[in-house]
């Protein structure tokens, strides 16, 4: 706790340290930025006009770069454009391009070496390789930027936002299109990623690897490669985003894959090819969740043991639930299926039978993918019930004992079909409460954890 | 055949028959909809009602009107009338009767709950299903004297469209699923025009899962426009192979 206070107390003091000194730097007058950047003191704030073509620019002290309206950094193609080697650094408002491809070095708009308190906010990064690279830093505050990479091969382009041995970053309201991995966290902890959207990226919209104890809430993922992988990590929570329209053969909305600990809760899966894939988790808590109109609306392989799956939806996709094995070693109790075809003479809610959600036509597809063509046919429909009232093929205890009789009105993101499509609008769900009980849990974890 | 067509659809608009037909697909379609909260469920329960349904109606109906009027075509046959034209003008003014029904019963309840490209396929391939299974009937009529027959042979085929087709296609898909038979399986299912019809509607609705590895198989084939040309074809062979064998059998026929 006196950790968190400290660094309250190192934000709310910034600002007053930062005026301290105040430049203003317009360009094509004789001096160059780079030459300011070295006779300024720390905490000294700059205020940047027009466009800065000086090729790559490192920050080596705590300094706060400020746009005026129109300010342009390129770095014409150099390397990096930005390279911060301070802490306390803040870049705010700028439009950043001009970074080379590289295959040898990590290239970046801004690129972040070792250091803490750096805040990145509201810039407008184009066309570069990687847009923001943070290699070692910690506390990092990304936020408000918009990121647009160049439409191309995998080959040439890199990731938007891209953390490497990071810790507590808040990462929010920023908007990624068209990298390779929207936002990519590698060995990274405790950060907490919220209220961005990420579109049409060549491969994930969000990846962790060996991430443990992150936070990820309200995105919006869409039209993305593989929608979002999370691997190798545990205690990830992952609340009320929106995974819609990833399609294709190896396409997810969520891909976990040897995930512990972790809880996936008031999420939306919609128009995705597979929802969401488990493979080899453990102690998954799958809560409250929407899936809508998916082709498979949740694959878990039977590597995968005690998940819980409690007040999720599913309605109108093509499979529900498919597995390559028994799946008996995970539970599933008051769920909403839309092929529940049971009755509830008590009126508390639940079906009084239990409803077997892997049909004799899943199995089928999974055994011989190709006898999809036979999609809700008279046929299929037949088996498909003789299977569910008298199980042979199916495994036993595959099964749903208490399902719910109507659609659980708090899954999913809520109302996700009137917005499938359109990004969110970042205001929705940011009331006070809203994020209080957002976060209250992570607390609880990372304090755990500290 | 404009005659003959006009006073037949007179004599059908009054039909008890086409007119149930319109009132229950209506109540159907209608209360799908008024029952399922997402308008998107209901067209996904209307197309197995609509697969099974509608191919149904339109062989019972047009044997048994087909039987009903043999009369008025004994009359008609007395006339100087070419018997092509009798023919003809009764099977087109029982097609429009039954697209005409199957419009107000299906097509505007979809129109008004979900105008989507998804109902518009459901229609159309609806549409063509009456189409064929008119066809059929008449041909069963014509080349049946007795009407009880009929019917049975009408129901006999029905059956073996809608279901055992489609056993008979998987206990295939079994019994030779060691060789190499992908390629074969959605062309061969593609030959049956209710399998047709509802493979087109699936493209549009489990688009996603058809987006997946199997998925993209007859996506390729029925997703592009040579296969939509294709289904086409087979669906336009399925009406005209049928009725051609009527006009034969009726041209010959002592009535």
């Amino acid at each position: 706790m006196g950790k968190v206070l400290a660094i309250l107390l190192s934000w709310l003091l910034l600002p007053t340290m930062a005026w301290a000194g105040h430049h203003t730097f317009h360009s094509g007058q004789g001096r160059t930025l780079k030459d300011l950047l070295e006779t300024i003191a720390p905490g000294d704030t700059v205020l940047v006009h027009g466009e800065v073509r000086e090729g790559t620019i490192t920050i080596r002290k705590p300094v706060t770069l400020i746009a005026a309206d129109g300010a342009m950094i390129d770095g014409e193609g150099e390397g990096d454009v930005l390279v911060v080697r301070a802490d306390d650094v803040t870049i705010r408002g700028f439009r950043i391009r001009g970074t080379r491809i590289s295959h040898m070095d990590d290239l970046a708009a801004i690129s972040v070496q070792e250091c803490r308190r750096i805040t990145i906010a509201d810039n407008h990064i184009e066309e570069s390789f990687f847009a923001i690279h943070l290699n070692g830093a910690h506390d990092a505050v990304i936020e408000g930027n918009r990121v647009a990479g160049r439409p191309g091969s995998e080959e040439s382009m890199a990731n938007g936002i891209h953390l490497w041995k990071s810790s507590r970053a808040t990462i929010r309201n920023n908007h990624v299109m068209h990298h390779r991995d929207g936002i990519y966290l590698e060995f990274v902890s405790d950060a907490r990623i919220t209220d961005n959207t990420v579109l049409h990226c060549e491969r994930y919209g969000l990846h962790f690897m060996f991430s443990h104890g992150n936070l990820y809430a309200h995105n919006h993922f869409e039209d993305n490669g593989a929608g979002v992988a999370v691997m190798y990590s545990r205690d990830i929570h992952m609340r009320q985003n929106r995974f819609l329209a990833n399609r294709g053969a190896s396409a997810y909305g969520l891909l976990l894959k040897d995930i512990n600990d972790g809880t996936i809760e008031n999420n939306t899966f919609m128009d995705n090819t597979t929802g969401i894939l488990v493979d080899g988790c453990n102690r998954l808590r799958f809560e409250d969740n929407l899936f809508r109109l998916n082709g498979w609306a949740l694959r878990m392989y039977a590597s995968s043991m005690h998940c819980d799956l409690e007040g999720n939806v599913f309605s109108g996709n093509t499979f529900d639930v498919s597995t390559n094995g028994s799946l008996a070693y995970n539970r599933m109790e008051g769920n909403y299926w839309d092929r529940y075809t049971g009755y509830d003479l008590d009126r508390d809610g639940h079906g009084d039978v239990p409803h077997r959600p892997l049909g004799f036509f899943t199995l089928l597809v999974e055994r011989m993918p190709y006898a999809l063509v036979f999609s809700r046919s008279l046929f299929v429909s037949l088996l498909d019930r003789a299977e569910r009232l008298v199980p042979s093929l199916t495994p036993e205890d595959l099964k749903d004992d208490r399902p719910l009789m109507r659609p659980n009105p708090t899954a999913g993101h809520g109302g996700a079909g009137e917005h499938a499509g359109d990004p969110p609008e970042n205001e929705d769900n940011k009331g006070p409460n809203a994020v209080a009980a957002l976060f209250s849990p992570f607390r609880e974890t990372s304090l755990a954890h500290g | 055949m404009l005659k003959v067509f006009k006073y037949t659809l007179l004599d059908l608009t009054r039909n008890r028959f086409v007119l149930g037909y319109a009132l229950l697909m209506l109540v159907i379609a209608q209360g799908l909809f008024m029952l399922e909260d997402d308008p998107f469920k209901a067209l996904l329960s209307l197309v197995q009602v609509v697969m099974a349904l509608v191919p149904l109606i339109a062989l019972v109906f047009t044997v048994v009107y087909m039987y009903d009027i043999q009369e008025f075509t004994q009359l008609l046959a007395v006339q100087p009338i070419a018997r092509r034209a009798i023919l003809g003008g009764q099977l087109l003014a029982m097609a429009a009767a039954l697209l005409l029904a199957q419009a107000v019963g299906l097509g505007l309840p979809l129109l008004v709950h979900l105008p989507s490209k998804a109902s518009f396929i459901l229609s159309v391939s609806g549409s063509g299903l009456v189409l064929v299974f008119a066809a059929l009937g008449a041909l069963i009529a014509l080349r049946q004297r007795e009407k009880a027959r009929g019917v049975g042979i009408a129901l006999v085929v029905w059956l073996l469209l809608v279901i055992v087709y489609d056993a008979l296609l998987m206990w295939g898909m079994f019994a030779f699923s060691d060789y190499p038979i992908e390629p074969f399986v959605v062309p061969v299912a593609g030959l049956n025009p209710i399998d047709l019809a509802r493979i087109m509607v699936m493209l549009e609705i489990d688009l996603a899962a058809m987006m997946g590895y199997s998925g993209a198989i007859y996506r390729n084939f029925f997703g592009s426009t040579m296969g939509m040309v294709a289904a086409a074809a087979i669906m336009l062979m399925w009406v005209v192979v049928p009725t051609w064998s009527g006009f034969r059998a009726f041209r010959r026929k002592d009535l």
